[in-house]
């Protein structure tokens, strides 16, 4: 359907460098860029940030689906930043009546909050540019070896993929069951904040019907074409990596880990 | 006689990412009377959902004016008010269907509305009848809980009871068996009778309400190609395999009789069919 | 137990079936014999276990008496349950819920990939049911944003890619428009000239008449089986079965009650105007 709003979890066909890249690689890069967001401290943070602008524009990822993306989390920045800002003990700088903003919670109020965009934006990147199965094939062939300790990979990442591909379908739902009950009444637009929560409740239940009987119907479509829960599955376009693309990858994270040690205050 | 829905030259279009709009209707014209059912036809794609949702308020026009009755309604209050007077029942019952139990589902739309203790109760039960709804029986059990047929019978019930003055169905005859078009059109007639309601049944299956439409609007693209009785859009040319559309076999069979000069008093009714064959076949057969 | 040699044909012996929770049977008593390269019909009022036996057919339902032998093989042995899909292939009603790809070719592939086969025949096989379905121009679209018959063709050739001998349409035309219908019934008839037998589920008698042989159930059973002439060209039978009969039968009917015989295999408009002018 036209119109609809790219947010995370969507997969966008454009024609970015970054879709053709093999999904284990993405996926390693977006772990250890994770894991390198909660380690860096302030100034470095900003340098990554940059970085990884740099490096989606390079890409040509449409910038604007990501702040799309980020608009539908700005709730959840926004009260990181405020627990932060209010709650983080240190020097105060400022107050009025019981609140106070000490300078640490300045500082921490934004770090934090920048962190949260940051992974945002680099598991948008990554569902944006890489399909479902594809993502469930790239999961399923890293966590191979676990397979041996009869954990069932294929099953899992299958499951990963289809929620994934679920999105679109929950946000179509969603809007049919609003608009249904704007027909009969319901006011979704009033400026009373409770009203509006009051009848954004009655969509959660028959959305999750609806959902799980699509769900159903996907799983009996996928037995007729024998889905035997992905063990033996091959390919129609195999996952390979070359090797240009695992150097830049390896450049990239070798880029990242360094700004960990840029001696800034 | 009083007009009681007019879209006068309405467009509607939407925003797309990026500057664009897409459009999804665009000039349409029509007009609708209290105990009229016109029936929108239109392949996918033709913009006769949209225009659905136009006719029910749904959607302002981007340009173009909706006249309910004599007033023209635009502004947010306006269509707010509209909305509580005109009833859309949505393609999948499931889209619609929420509450805990089927009288609270059917009690949503009168109570949005203002309606409480016995007025409401009252409410309920009628619309329940209307559609043949065991309330007795089915009352306490969750919506999800009941068979297709019973769930299409509970979101009509829902929408019968915002005691609507116009009535626009999507796609409401999809899945039906024939049992079920036959008594969903019966529950449609019945409170168009009643409440002489005017009703529109958007649709792409000329066959489901071919008895049942009083006028036919055919959609192409957004546009508004026809709007005609039953007798005009068999008399005319229209090619509706260009719009994506087929005459059901009763439309076939008056349509080529019309062209062998033969005359038809009512083309949807089997026996003048026959007689007027028969009677053709015996001037033939004199020669 | 006799092994079959491998025949490309489903037997149905006595199967029933119900459903968890349910009062009655959704289908009892059932026998049937299907053969490739022939169009059946299936046709009831809802309710009268269409879906059930159609879902019978590839082993996606087990029945609980009877047996279903697709192919050579039971349905009910634990063995053919990957093994039954290549040869009986299905098409769902909704065209949303049965798509996996991101591509169209993805999701042709989709089936041949699950039965483990080389990259290389995947390409083939998906190269030859695009053709086949008529939509090799689609193959790098995404599915989700074509038209809803548009999706149905792309369900059809991802059943194609399985190379089955039967294709089970579990009323697939249910919810798309008369020119959507008519490409599918279309490919189903090309798909029976080649050799592949196709159930077709489906509310449409008009889509029945197109048919060898036409299959009628209700409240579960067989009731009727034969041509379209034979279960279809007299309405008041039809009407029984709860479905809406022709309008040209009924009209034959009424122009026989008037002293006019219609010859009785007339079920086209242009049949009873042939007739008209004879």
């Amino acid at each position: 359907m036209v119109g609809r709003d790219i947010t995370i979890g969507q997969y966008l066909a454009a024609p970015t460098l970054l879709h053709r890249v093999d999904p284990r690689l993405k996926l390693g890069m977006v772990v250890i860029a994770t894991v390198l967001v909660f380690l860096y401290p302030g100034w470095p943070l900003l340098v990554f940030a940059l970085t990884l602008v740099a490096l989606l524009a390079i890409c040509r990822l449409p910038l604007i689906h990501v702040l799309k993306a980020l608009r539908s989390v700005w709730v959840i920045v926004f009260v990181t930043f405020l627990l932060q800002l209010f709650l983080t003990p240190g020097v105060v700088i400022w107050h009025w009546g019981f609140l106070s903003i000490t300078d640490s919670g300045l500082s921490n109020g934004i770090i934090f909050s920048a962190r949260v965009v940051l992974l945002v934006v680099l598991l948008s990147a990554l569902t944006m540019t890489t399909p479902p199965l594809r993502l469930a094939d790239g999961l399923e062939s890293v966590l191979r070896p676990l397979s041996r300790l009869r954990v069932p990979i294929a099953r899992i990442t299958t499951i990963v993929s289809i929620t994934l591909m679920f999105i679109p379908n929950i946000l179509d739902q969603s809007s049919k069951l609003v608009r249904a009950q704007m027909a009969r009444g319901a006011d979704f637009e009033s400026a009373n904040v409770l009203r509006r929560v009051k009848d954004v409740i009655p969509v959660l239940v028959p959305l999750f019907v609806k959902v799980f009987h699509d769900a159903d119907d996907l799983a009996v479509a996928m037995d007729a074409r024998a889905y035997g829960g992905g063990k033996g599955r091959t390919r129609l376009y195999p996952l390979k990596i070359h090797p240009t693309e695992a150097l830049l990858s390896l450049a990239f994270v070798a880029v990242a880990i360094g700004i960990l040690f840029i001696p800034l205050t | 006689m009083a007009l009681r829905l007019r879209l006068e030259g309405v467009t509607y279009s939407y925003p797309l990412p990026g500057k664009d709009e897409a459009v999804a209707v665009t000039a349409v014209s029509l007009a609708v009377e209290p105990g009229d059912v016109l029936c929108l036809a239109g392949s996918n794609g033709s913009g006769k959902s949209t225009l659905a949702q136009v006719c029910t308020g749904l959607l302002a026009p981007s340009s173009g004016a909706l006249y309910y009755g004599d007033e023209r309604i635009e502004g947010r209050s306006a269509l707010r008010e509209f909305r509580r007077k005109v009833g859309l029942l949505f393609q999948n019952p499931e889209d619609q269907l929420f509450a805990d139990t089927v009288e609270k589902d059917i009690a949503f739309g009168p109570h949005n509305h203002g309606l409480r203790g016995d007025a409401l109760k009252a409410r309920i039960q009628e619309s329940a009848a209307m559609v043949g709804l065991p309330l007795d029986e089915l009352g306490s059990r969750s919506p999800f809980s009941l068979s297709e047929g019973q769930k299409r019978r509970a979101a009509l019930a829902g929408v019968l009871a915002l005691d609507p003055e116009v009535l626009v169905l999507d796609e409401p005859f999809i899945g039906l068996d024939f049992e079920g078009r036959q008594s969903l059109a019966s529950a449609l007639t019945s409170y168009r009778a009643e409440r002489g309601a005017s009703i529109i049944i958007v649709t792409h299956e000329l066959s489901h309400v071919w008895s049942l439409a009083t006028t036919f609007g055919l959609l192409s693209e957004g546009r508004l190609v026809r709007f005609e009785t039953r007798e005009e859009l068999l008399a005319g040319e229209t090619d509706l395999a260009a719009l994506g559309m087929q005459l059901p076999q009763w439309g076939s069979l008056a349509r080529e009789l019309l062209r062998a000069g033969v005359s038809l008093e009512d083309p949807a009714d089997p026996r003048a069919l026959a007689g007027a064959m028969a009677k053709r076949r015996e001037a033939t057969d004199g020669r | 137990m006799l092994a079959d040699v491998e025949t490309k044909d489903i037997k149905v012996e006595g199967i029933s079936y119900t459903y968890e929770g349910a009062d009655s049977p959704a289908i009892a008593d059932i026998d049937l014999g299907l053969e490739h390269g022939k169009l059946y019909a299936l046709l009831g009022r809802n309710g009268s276990g269409k879906s059930t036996l159609a879902r019978c057919l590839n082993g996606l339902l087990l029945p609980g008496a009877g047996r279903v032998v697709s192919c050579g093989m039971d349905t009910s042995e634990p063995g053919s349950v990957l093994e039954v899909p290549r040869h009986v292939a299905m098409v769902f009603q909704n065209p949303d819920t049965q798509i996996v790809g991101a591509t169209v070719e993805e999701e042709v592939a989709f089936g041949p990939e699950n039965l483990g086969l080389p990259t290389g025949q995947i390409r083939e096989r998906v190269d030859r049911a695009l053709e086949l379905a008529g939509i090799t121009s689609l193959a790098t679209r995404q599915p989700l944003r074509l038209s809803q018959g548009q999706k149905q063709l792309v369900a059809i050739a991802g059943a194609i890619a399985m190379e089955p001998d039967f294709l089970v349409s579990d009323e697939s035309t249910s919810m798309l428009d008369y020119s959507a219908r008519v490409r599918v019934l279309d490919l189903f008839e090309q798909l029976r000239d080649a050799g592949m037998g196709i159930i077709h589920v489906t509310h449409f008698l008009e889509e029945a008449t197109l048919a060898d042989e036409v299959v009628v159930l209700e409240s579960g059973r067989l009731v009727a089986q034969g041509t379209p002439q034979e279960t279809l060209g007299d309405p008041q039978r039809v009407r029984s079965l709860g479905l809406d009969p022709l309008a040209v039968t009924v009209v034959a009917y009424e122009l026989a009650r008037l002293g006019h015989a219609v010859p009785e295999d007339v079920l086209t408009v242009k049949e009873l105007v042939s007739w008209l002018y004879a």
